[in-house]
């Protein structure tokens, strides 16, 4: 991760990229009511360089009331994935943003609502006609006030307006195809004397400066990286002088800088904010170099710890090559080494494991400690669409995970541990709480994925609420704890014979424990109890899903042409270990 | 000339500095086009420590143009 480039670089760069044609394209269209050019050329670049094959849409200047409202549209023929509606104050207030004050005080909650339900409109007319994710950004709270310092005292001041209007606007939108994006956020942490160019603004009306418009977009990409689900899961951490300053080995427990003192604040700072995101869901991993018992001291006792060795998933402290660590990691995690972060300060090991491993993102971490804290906040990688119930408690699963593997390694006998375990299986039609959750698996899960079709909450939620599909989902949960939804199947019911498997996959955390075996269990007596004959399933392989390839095989499917069918009349295997509840 | 300056435009446009004279103008340079041209001037400015007027800017027909602006600014040959 470099610092940002320049607009130029993205100019000249986007002319040279050549879609590498990986299948579905991800089709990325932009309204504005400002000149963007110069957007469009830097997310292609940017969706590039992060294995994102994309396409776009600019729509013309100031177009984006016709583009959305008129069905004819360019918009509409292009079938957006993601819109991105850049609106701004000045457009918005039209000559209200400088004469606000000569509205009547009476009058003024009219206009509010005005600006709101127009605003509204455009927003309710989008999510009716498209599947596209449309995301809006909320207005500029103006940096002058006529008033001056009474702008803060006055009733109904023009601040307060824009702040009644973005609330509005991020109220009706908490739950939906639309997103407002706070664009005070990107003013407040890049100033308005930077992004906004006056002799720009009058020669061509750009509101957002070419030199900031790389860092705008980067904060759009959040948005994208959620939608194509390549999310980055885990963080992996180097510690001395990444999670406290020091050498453990050399400097000894009392004297690593992990205090109340400029660098050891800096410490507690990253760690903290490393600590949020582990709260929300992002798997926290170590890999050092060091004698075991002297680091792990420092995680068991040393006060100033934010992070706690429960909230790691696993710990990696030995004399073993970085990059063997960073595998075994992702085996024992069973996540993608594409999902994963890794810190470390020292810069030859950032340079190889860049080199050794290139789907493992390398964070270019300086020297300087005091940037650490700055670095995580600054990182979209990690944005997903929803967050569910699922991600919260990811961090009590994998400590969950780690206590069953520790059975696993005592118990010799595998039928043994499964038998140990006391799994409980809970069968569920999908439901309002469950679909966020379905769709999120459905863009997240890559090893035991049968189809790796992925699918938008809104499509999950079409799929449930249709006579002709199946959608449900399972809940895994042991003796160490539950896992939370983990596993789902969408069937097609085809005719009155046959049912086709349009997706079924289960985390990569639960998979060979029989959880799928029950779940196909599952299809196969629900299709005879409806007189169905045959299930047909498809096999798609990637790049990652290897751990499936053999599943209807081995449940007793037989190949035709590029199906797998199961005549329903025959015996399948049902795990024994794992009791069944039905939710339906 | 300017090589420094001709280096920037060189690398904004993404053109062999062999095709850049005084005289090079969008008419006949398609790589030019309005709006590279503010990134050019962003990254003039910040190459050499000016600040263009509104006024500069909208004259600017030809590179020449820009290189009277330097002499204005009081900024060297390099």
């Amino acid at each position: 991760m470099k610092n940002e480039e320049n607009l130029a670089y993205f100019l000249n760069e986007a002319k040279t990229i050549k879609p590498r044609d990986l299948g579905k394209k991800l089709r990325i269209a932009f309204l504005a009511s400002s000149t963007i050019n110069g957007f469009e050329e830097t997310i292609r670049v940017k969706c590039f360089q992060k294995g994102i094959d994309c396409i776009t849409y600019v729509a013309d200047y100031n177009q984006y009331n016709q583009e959305i409202l008129n069905q004819d549209s360019g918009l509409y023929q292009f079938k957006p994935d993601i819109t991105f509606l850049i609106l701004d104050t000045r457009h918005i207030l039209g000559e209200l943003f400088f004469s606000w004050y000569s509205i009547p005080y009476d009058d003024r909650p009219k206009i509010i609502d005005t600006k709101v339900r127009e605003i509204q409109n455009i927003c309710n007319t989008f999510q009716k006609n498209f599947d596209s994710k449309l995301i809006v950004t909320s207005l500029q709270i103006p940096n002058y006030s006529p008033y001056g310092i009474n702008e803060e005292r006055t009733m109904r001041s023009q601040k307060e307006i824009i702040y009644e209007i973005n609330n509005e606007l991020i109220k009706s939108y908490k739950s939906s195809n639309v997103f407002i994006y706070d664009f005070n956020e990107f003013v407040s942490k890049f100033g308005e004397k930077n992004i906004f160019n006056f002799k720009q603004f009058f020669s061509g009306d750009i509101k957002i400066s070419t030199e900031y418009i790389p860092r705008f977009v980067n904060e759009l990409m959040g948005y994208v990286y959620a939608i194509s689900g390549i999310t980055k899961k885990c963080i992996v951490l180097d510690l001395d002088n990444t999670l406290w300053g020091g050498v453990i080995g050399e400097d000894g427990f009392d004297n690593i800088k992990l205090g109340d003192n400029p660098i050891g604040r800096s410490f507690i700072e990253f760690q903290k904010r490393l600590l949020a995101l582990n709260k929300r869901g992002i798997i926290l991993a170590i890999n050092s170099k060091n004698n075991f018992d002297d680091a792990i001291e420092v995680i068991q006792k040393h006060p100033n710890m934010m992070l706690k060795e429960d909230n790691f998933a696993c710990v990696k402290i030995n004399w073993d090559d970085k990059v063997v660590n960073l595998q075994k990691i992702a085996e024992e995690l069973n996540i993608g080494l594409d999902s994963m972060v890794f810190f470390d300060d020292d810069p030859i090991n950032q340079e190889y494991v860049r080199e050794s491993l290139p789907s493992v993102l390398v964070v270019d971490l300086p020297k300087d400690s005091s940037q650490y804290a700055q670095i995580i906040t600054e990182m979209k990688e990690f944005d997903i669409l929803k967050i569910t119930e699922e991600d919260t408690k990811r961090g009590a699963m994998y400590l969950g995970q780690k206590k069953r593997k520790e059975l696993e390694n005592k118990v010799s006998d595998f039928n043994e541990f499964l038998k140990q375990m006391n799994i409980e299986v809970s069968v569920q039609k999908a439901n309002s709480f469950s679909i966020p959750r379905i769709s999120q698996l459905t863009l997240k899960t890559n090893q035991f994925n049968l189809t790796t079709k992925r699918y938008q909450e809104e499509e999950v939620s079409n799929f449930s609420s249709s006579n002709d599909k199946i959608v449900e989902c399972v809940q895994v949960s042991d003796k160490f704890g539950d896992n939370g939804i983990t596993g789902t199947y969408i069937i097609e019911k085809k005719n009155n014979e046959e049912w086709i498997i349009d997706t079924f996959l289960l985390s990569c955390r639960i998979m060979g424990r029989g959880v799928e075996e029950i779940m196909m269990n599952q299809i196969i007596e629900k299709a005879k109890l409806s007189g169905i004959k045959r299930i047909k399933g498809e096999f798609i392989p990637t790049a990652k899903n290897k751990p499936a390839e053999n599943f209807y095989e081995e449940l007793g499917f037989k190949k035709e042409n590029e199906f797998w069918v199961f005549n329903t009349d025959k015996k399948i295997k049902k795990p024994e270990h794992i009791k069944v509840i039905k939710n339906e | 000339m300017n090589e420094k300056l001709y280096q920037i435009i060189s690398k904004v446009f993404n053109v062999d500095s062999s095709k850049i004279n005084d005289e090079t103008n969008p008419e006949n340079l398609e790589e030019w086009d309005s709006f590279n041209f503010y990134v050019l001037l962003d990254e003039i400015e910040n190459e050499f420590d000016i600040k263009f007027d509104l006024d500069e800017i909208l004259n600017i027909k030809k590179i020449g143009d820009i290189e009277k602006i330097f002499v204005k600014h009081g900024v060297k040959a390099e």
